[in-house]
């Protein structure tokens, strides 16, 4: 991530973290937004398939037992 | 200084996504989950009852023990009608949190189903399908009603849900002191949470064996619409 005072207003999506990813990808701006789609749903399944069942149970939802065994 | 307001909004627009997301895991996902998986236990229970059809002649001569329940695997279905008349839940042996997001948990330890002493359960309240969501609508006399392949048990509830600590363990005693029982006999204690999304108390719920049916006889009266 190259931050700096840049003279280029924020709006037009040159810096940033998502500016930043936006950059790199390839290609014209219609497939960079495909690509974006795929990241973001690689990035849901990954938070909903690993990352939130490790989170869940940290939570005191599942004390139901009366010796917590 | 634009660089830090760019990159703390951007971090809050992430964080937040990220909450959004979760709430959604826990309140919905974990339900849909939850329902696939006890359907499918449910189903390999029945395909293995099917299988092995009713293997109990119980040779009287000699009374061998059963063969002790198997950890974290499904033996039981239980029916309460008061939670809704398609409620059933697969009753696993183990309270894990594995476990108990597979269905409903047997305490080790414990009496077995329809036997003398304290047959006790675990349940989810809130996510993981909400099993037990309207345990506090369970009343004196209703139904809780079990079956393992072979039997219909079917409990009766004997007072409306007590609240207790989650350190009283004395409440799934074969004789359990507050219930009111005073004999031995062949008992049920439910618990879940409480408060519906905490976890400082329990919800209990005690009942007794009323009656019992071979499955050949039919579903037993409480299940009759």
């Amino acid at each position: 991530m190259t931050y700096g005072v840049s003279l280029v207003p924020w709006c037009d999506g040159r810096d940033g973290m998502y500016g930043w990813i936006w950059r790199h990808l390839p290609g014209n701006a219609l497939f960079k937004g495909l690509i974006s789609i795929v990241l973001v749903l690689a990035t849901v399944y990954v938070l909903f398939q690993y990352v939130f069942p490790w989170a869940e149970p940290l939570l005191p939802f599942n004390d139901v037992t009366v010796d917590n065994q | 200084m634009r660089v830090i307001v760019r990159t703390v909004s951007e971090l809050f627009i992430t964080v937040g996504t990220l909450i959004v997301l979760f709430v959604a895991y826990v309140l919905f996902w974990t339900g849909v989950r939850a329902d696939r998986v006890m359907d499918d236990q449910i189903d390999s229970l029945q395909q293995q009852w099917a299988q092995e059809p009713a293997v109990t002649p119980r040779p009287s001569a000699s009374p061998e023990p059963p063969t002790p329940y198997s950890k974290g695997k499904p033996f039981a279905i239980m029916y309460i009608p008061r939670l809704g008349f398609t409620w059933n839940k697969p009753v696993l042996e183990g309270t894990g949190t594995g476990t108990l997001k597979k269905g409903l948990g047997h305490y080790p330890g414990t009496a077995r189903l329809g036997q003398t002493g304290n047959f006790s359960v675990a349940g989810h309240r809130r996510t993981y399908g909400d099993p037990f969501k309207d345990f506090p609508r369970l009343r004196r006399g209703d139904a809780v009603v079990l079956t393992d392949g072979t039997t219909w048990f079917t409990y009766r509830i004997d007072q409306a849900p007590y609240r207790t600590v989650p350190t009283d363990v004395e409440v799934i005693d074969p004789v359990p002191r507050k219930s009111g029982y005073t004999r031995p006999g062949r008992y049920l204690t439910l618990t879940t949470c409480e408060p519906e999304w905490g976890h400082s108390h329990r919800l209990i719920v005690w009942a007794h064996l009323d009656s019992t049916q071979p499955v050949e006889a039919g579903r037993p009266k409480a299940l009759r619409r």
